[in-house]
């Protein structure tokens, strides 16, 4: 970039983002179409969660959450963890052209990479309302950063991670590949750095036995792939109204046939976890894991995020991409689930089992669902998610050049 | 810090409704704090914050232990309570509830004013009056009275609950001239108290420091905590140089910490130690030597005990203990005596039979030797204090105590103690058996409308009196039905009469003020003097009246100086209490001294006194310690052990403990004998509205079998019905295999009917309501479990 | 400079929690039933009556272990948790972001949320109450019926906690996670 930036010199580098000058009247100008309006109330809708959440929270702290003693880490957690991996994925899947060099998936790039953006900054959103001093966070993250920290790692390479995706999706809009390709590969290897590190703040649990261990820092890479995939379907899926053009067909049908070893893998590692969870004999796991498997949101995530997509990739060989565009928007309800699982599942066992009260229940299960103002911020997230992802659309050209 | 801020913005709350006076605060206003509304919970000050700090000595007052405490004053707060390591009674320590005794003085629902009632009695509807306004009307009304029964004093009723001030107002009761005093006992220690009274002539101390086998029966002290008695023992059980047998029907605290619990049928204990004494007569384990020298009539309890049979065999039926348990506990207390203890317990009276249990008890301790010796039953040493001042005037028109009689003596009960049963009164007075009427009552410290069986009619009692005086801290239940409240002020506001604790390591402590008393609040030592300054001339205007004694007197003596020496109540109340206490120390040099610096004084303190360790202090050495004061004699009259109580026999009550058919513990099918206790975080319905208390447990809970609960359907936290034949209270299920099937148990205290009380106005389930007046028949004490219940969800 | 451990004679216990009341009223503790530092654990009894298995029901307090490799040390991102120079583990509250991953780390649940400060709150042994005025005791020590507790120096081989650790029998909790605690219960 310094070399970039010298022979521009940095106020003229920065005009010199290419990008269409719109006016609120611009971005209020949309077909409107039955499914359009739906989308766009929705998304007001969250929004309008967003705000009224964020005042619950700032009106009564953490008390506007069910989050406890026991279960510290609630949905906000989860969802923050559901946008972030979102990211990693979009990431991936954007640098496989642009970083990697398969031509066939630079149509995707940009969008993908300006998603991975979008999907970060809407984690942080949401994350910003869980921490309970943000700024404090940001002035002792640099004054005196825990090394041994996971949550340090994780949250210090995200952050830098969003400057790449940032800068790479700049020079993307210059079309500069070679500086795309070079801070592409930074942004993904530090977000890859930085995504590990998150599979690992639950790794590191060495007191929640269900979560210990080496297995989520490389289940979120591989998992943060997939849902890549599903959004770019999804995207995709958006951008042509499900009448792809052919080079796209092409590249989804191959996206699809990824999907479906990724899935095969995923569903492998998962089998192996539960099977080790509950035959491997580590104390306290085996009754977790039996538990697991006995909650519908664990089904609702294999159904969803594994089953079906797999199905379809399996029967069609890939190339039913409109069923992939459905199967996708569903998967995303699976992986939302995945998340909510991995918060939740890592706290159901209390670390202190006996009862502290006369008149209580010895303490068995950790029972959590989210408050108001948790969903609320929650689908908020998702709301600033959809928002920005469409001002970008209006804001950029995010298909690919065509040269 | 915000704590800081909320306990100070409810002092400043205090000094602004002091300020805004009698006519601005509406009633409703008048038990609320600044904090009531908010029940907030940041109560708890963080130490160390303030500049100015003070460090006072002074006794607990959060139940009747009296264990040493140093208050902590910071900038003016009571931030902390540590215990007072210097004070052998309580050994450096304070119990859950010491603790919290800065929330009984920062309660934002204190009485904060004199008050006279508005409304209807138990509405709790009141105005605030100034002291003058209180006193005037408490004179009018009570003159008015006496002038109508003609001097008979005894028309007004005084009791009082149990505290170191007790006795102050016991000399306004005895100044007074009234026959009607009715104190704790009846519904407290009564029976246990008095049966070692005239067994061993005291009720002993026990030497659990030293014992090496300890029988806790019907006593639990992991949760009604005696000081230094729980301190004692559990350090030394499960195998560490004591063992302990818990017998208790419910699996307590205790019984987790004993070596062997036995569950044993409620109310057959006495069949239990009469199957004990059994085996030690037959198999001659007893002290030969001791019963040779100390015991009286005790050919005639052995015949009595051989010939009737009390063998385990015969016990294992009646108590649900095996016989060949019962052998083993005989046998290794014998084998361990004399440092093995039948623990005497202090408790209310649970069965009929208790004050026959209580003498078998005491004599099968006898049996072993174990009597004013180290490591069992101790009589101990005592430091005598000069007494407190009284007067006692002869009113001729004072008619004797309000009790029922019978050609053989009592109708109620065999024995009328010093303070009476109240049970018995309460029911005479309701049903009209009181030989003359009484109308008016004073009562200290003292809610019997929770303490009692049978809420419904002591509610009833409470209305029939035309004037009702309460001094209490808090809006009880009672209060609500006073016609005038008088505020007193907690034990952390107040310097109560220095008091004696006798023992192996006796001692003088003293209850010091700590902090001024707060709103309108007085010590009871002020109450009395400035009522009986209202009261006192008036009193003897009325005695002059009627009283020809008096007025022949008056005939040949100066009526005032005869007033001031014989009928002048004030006088007993002019010192201040610092003052008295230190003329009551008088005799021994620093004591006074002592007492306000370190809270506690005993001879040689200076040399004695000792810190061994963090936690372990040294007050007396080993050999200067009050284990043996008489070499074993017991302090009857006789100087022996009274087995037979021939006196007694002829007013229907066994000389000699005895077994009876209707003692035995039976249930109807489908109900439960209702059981009532102690907890190591709440005392009786005295701390039902302490805020740190009530945050350790805000609830009590109904002790009710886990497999009765499944087949009825009862889960953890549901609301069941307890019904018997005076009441119903609601309260939640605790299932539990704690407790037998046919058996159910709440703590006492909770459930308060007074909604001045913010957190303990309808909390939980109240015993009371639903306990029948069983009456005990030596003294009319209350039989708290002898009522069986039937339980109902709702 | 210390390295400040405590000794439990847990036996002792009757779970009486009067060293809960001292803890919460020596330093300022929220009421809740979850706002505490330390506690007395209790397993519900085993058995039917009156058939009961009496070893069963033991009273166990608890609260930070003080561990010498504490997890929540570990995993602060901001270390604002941190060692003192007594090996007291302790909370600078400027510092914490309430991330509350300490809380999830902690093996021991020692750890919960000040709602005045919103900050992650856990027992300090009393270093800036009584400590910090040269006091030698902790208030749940000092207030304990039945003395369970022995705080003081594990460096100082003639502390009474050292004579006590040399001479008793001991365990600790959950040490197979390798914390290293510094509450040792006394057997």
């Amino acid at each position: 970039m310094a070399e970039a930036v010298k022979k521009q010199g940095i106020k003229e580098f920065i005009t010199s983002i290419p990008y269409n000058k719109i006016g609120l009247k611009d971005l209020m100008s949309f077909e409107k179409t039955p499914r359009n309006i739906i989308i766009a109330v929705i998304t007001f809708a969250f929004l309008v969660s967003f705000a009224v959440g964020v005042a619950l929270y700032l009106m009564h702290g953490h008390h506007s959450y069910n989050v406890t003693r026991e279960h510290p880490w609630g949905l906000l957690i989860a969802v923050y963890i559901f946008f972030v991996v979102s990211s990693t994925g979009l990431c991936i899947v954007g640098s496989l052209g642009d970083v990697f060099g398969y031509k066939e998936y630079e149509m995707i790039s940009k969008r993908a990479i300006f998603g991975s953006i979008v999907t970060i900054i809407a984690g942080f959103a949401v994350i910003a309302f869980e921490i309970g001093h943000p700024v404090t966070m940001l002035i002792y993250n640099v004054l005196t950063p825990g090394f041994t920290s996971a949550i340090w790692w994780m949250g210090t390479l995200y952050g830098l991670y969003l400057t790449f995706m940032i800068i790479e999706f700049v020079f993307l809009l210059k079309h500069d590949m070679r500086m795309a390709r070079i801070f592409g590969l930074t942004g993904l290897l530090v977000g890859l750095a930085a995504h590990s590190n998150l599979g690992g703040v639950f790794g590191f649990l060495n007191a929640r036995t269900i979560s210990n261990g080496v297995f989520y820092p490389t289940y979120f890479i591989l998992t943060a792939f997939i849902t890549g995939i599903f959004i770019a379907f999804i995207m995709m899926g958006i951008r042509y109204r499900l009448s792809f053009p052919e080079n796209a067909k092409k590249m989804l049908t191959n996206l699809a046939k990824i999907q479906g070893l990724l899935i095969a893998i995923l569903i492998f590692f998962v089998t192996w976890k539960m099977l080790t969870d509950i035959y491997g004999g580590m104390p306290n796991r085996s009754e977790v894991a039996l538990h697991i498997l006995g909650s519908w949101t664990f089904w609702a995530e294999v159904v969803l995020a594994m089953a079906i997509p797999l199905l379809i990739i399996l029967k069609s060989k890939g190339s039913a991409i409109h069923a992939m565009f459905w199967a996708s928007l569903g998967g995303m309800v699976g992986v939302f689930f995945m998340r909510y699982n991995l918060v939740h599942d890592t706290q159901l066992k209390p670390l202190q089992m006996m009862k502290v009260r006369e008149y209580q229940l010895a303490p068995e299960w950790v029972h959590y669902f989210p408050s108001a103002a948790e969903i609320m911020i929650s689908l908020g997230g998702l709301g600033l998610c959809i928002l920005l992802y469409y001002v970008g659309t209006k804001l950029f050209n995010l298909d690919a050049e065509t040269h | 810090m915000q704590v800081e801020l909320s306990r100070r913005k409810f002092l400043q709350g205090t000094v602004a409704l002091s300020v805004a006076g009698g006519s601005a605060v509406s009633a409703t206003n008048l038990f609320a704090g600044a904090d009531t509304p908010e029940k907030k919970l940041t109560i708890t000050t963080k130490t160390g914050v303030a500049k100015e700090v003070k460090l006072v000595p002074t006794l607990c007052e959060m139940c009747v232990n009296k264990c040493a405490a140093i208050a902590r004053v910071e900038d003016g707060i009571v931030t902390k309570l540590d215990p007072n390591p210097m004070f052998p009674k309580s050994k450096n320590m304070l119990c859950p509830r010491g603790n919290a005794g800065i929330q009984a003085l920062y309660d934002p629902d204190r009485l904060k004013y004199p008050m006279i009632r508005t409304g209807e009695k138990g509405e709790g509807k009141f105005k605030r009056v100034t002291w003058d306004e209180a006193f005037r009307y408490i004179t009018e009304k009570t003159i008015k009275i006496l002038d109508e029964e003609e001097d008979n004093r005894s028309t007004f009723l005084f009791c009082a609950g149990e505290g170191m001030a007790e006795h102050t107002f016991q000399t306004f009761y005895q100044a007074f001239g009234s026959s009607n005093w009715l104190n704790h006992s009846s519904i407290c220690l009564q029976t246990v108290a008095s049966a070692y009274g005239v067994t061993l002539g005291a009720y002993p101390q026990s030497d659990l420091e030293n014992a090496e086998y300890i029988i806790m029966a019907g006593a639990n002290r992991a949760e009604a905590i005696v000081t230094p008695d729980t301190m004692d023992i559990f350090k030394r059980t499960k195998g560490r140089g004591a063992k302990m047998v818990c017998i208790d029907p419910r699996f307590t605290n205790t019984a987790a910490k004993a070596d062997q619990w036995l569950a044993i049928n409620p109310g057959t204990d006495l069949a239990f130690v009469l199957a004990l004494t059994y085996v030690v007569l037959d198999e001659e384990l007893y002290d030969k030597a001791y019963v040779e020298k100390y015991f009286n009539d005790f050919d005639a309890y052995r015949a009595h005990i051989l010939s009737n049979g009390y063998t385990p065999e015969w016990a294992e039926p009646i108590t649900n203990i095996k016989a060949k348990e019962i052998y083993q506990i005989a046998r290794e207390f014998m084998a361990h005596a004399p440092k093995a203890i039948y623990y005497p317990g202090r408790r209310s009276t649970f069965a009929k039979n208790d004050f026959q249990l209580r003498r078998a008890m005491a004599i099968f301790q006898a049996l072993s030797g174990g009597i004013d010796t180290k490591g069992g039953l101790v009589f101990g040493g005592k430091i005598e204090i000069e007494d407190h001042e009284s007067l006692m005037p002869l009113y001729d028109k004072a008619k004797e105590r309000g009790v029922v009689k019978t050609e053989a003596g009592y109708a109620d009960c065999a024995v009328v103690s010093g303070g009476g049963s109240w049970l018995a009164w309460r029911n005479n007075f309701l049903e009209g058996k009181m030989p003359y009427s009484v109308r008016g009552m004073f009562c200290y410290k003292h809610n019997p409308m929770q303490n009692m069986p049978n809420t419904k009619k002591t509610a009833e009692m409470l209305k029939k009196m035309e004037l009702v005086v309460c001094i209490d801290t808090m809006p009880s239940d009672t209060v609500m039905y006073a016609d005038v409240v008088l505020p007193e002020c907690t034990y952390l506001e107040r310097t109560d009469p220095v008091k004696t604790f006798g023992g192996v390591e006796p001692a003088l402590a003293q209850r010091n003020k700590v902090i001024e008393p707060m709103f309108e609040s007085k010590p009871v030592n002020e109450i009395l003097r400035g009522l009986t300054k209202h009261l006192s001339r008036p009193l003897f205007e009325v005695t002059k009246k009627y009283d020809s004694e008096v007025q022949d007197a008056l005939a040949e003596e100066d009526e005032e100086a005869y007033y001031q020496e014989e009928f002048d109540m004030t006088k007993m109340y002019s010192h201040d209490q610092e003052v008295l206490n230190v003329h009551a120390v008088h005799a021994y040099e620093g004591a006074a001294e002592s007492l306000k610096r370190y809270g506690v004084y005993y001879p040689k303190m200076d040399q004695y006194y000792k810190q061994l360790s963090a936690n372990e202090h040294q007050y007396y050495p080993e050999k200067e310690k009050f284990y043996s004061v008489g070499e074993g004699r017991p302090q009857t009259p006789s100087g022996k052990v009274e087995c037979n109580l021939a006196n007694m026999s002829s007013k229907g009550i066994d000389g000699m403990p005895t077994w009876r058919d209707e003692y035995c513990f039976s249930v109807p099918e489908g109900k439960f004998r209702l059981m009532t206790g102690r907890h190591a975080q709440y005392t009786q319905s005295g701390t039902s509205n302490n805020i740190v208390l009530y945050d350790l447990m805000p609830e009590n809970y109904i002790w009710i079998n886990k497999r009765v609960a499944k087949e009825r359907g009862i889960t953890f936290g549901d609301k069941v019905e307890v019904i018997s034949s005076v009441g119903t209270t609601v309260i939640r299920a605790y299932p539990t295999e704690k407790i037998a099937p046919n058996q159910v148990f709440f703590i006492h205290g909770f459930g308060a009917e007074s909604s001045a009380l913010t957190w303990a106005y309808k909390n939980g389930g109240s015993d009371n309501a639903v306990i029948e007046d069983a009456l005990e028949p030596v003294y009319g004490a209350a039989a708290m479990h002898e009522t069986n219940v039937e339980i109902r969800k709702v | 400079m210390a390295r400040y451990g405590m000794a439990l004679d847990y036996k002792n216990c009757i779970n009486c929690k009067a060293c809960e009341v001292a803890c919460k009223e020596e330093n300022g503790i929220l009421m809740g039933a979850d706002k505490h530092r330390i506690w007395v654990g209790v397993k519900e009894i085993k058995g039917e009556y009156p058939l009961l298995d009496i070893v069963s029901s033991s009273f166990e307090p608890s609260q930070c272990q003080h561990c010498e490799s504490a997890p929540c040390q570990e995993v602060c991102p901001t270390n604002a948790t941190y060692y003192d120079e007594n090996g007291v583990v302790r909370v600078d509250p400027d510092k914490c972001i309430l991330c509350s991953y300490c809380m999830n780390a902690c093996p021991y649940d020692a750890r919960y949320v000040d709602d005045r400060t919103m900050t992650v709150d856990k027992c300090n042994f009393c270093s800036d109450t009584r400590l910090a005025r040269g006091e030698t005791t902790t208030a749940c020590q000092a207030t304990c019926p039945t003395k369970v507790r022995t705080f003081g120096d594990l460096d100082d081989p003639e502390s009474e906690i050292s004579v006590l650790l040399r001479t008793r029998e001991h365990f600790s909790l959950k040490s197979h996670l390798g914390t290293k605690p510094k509450l040792f219960y006394l057997t």
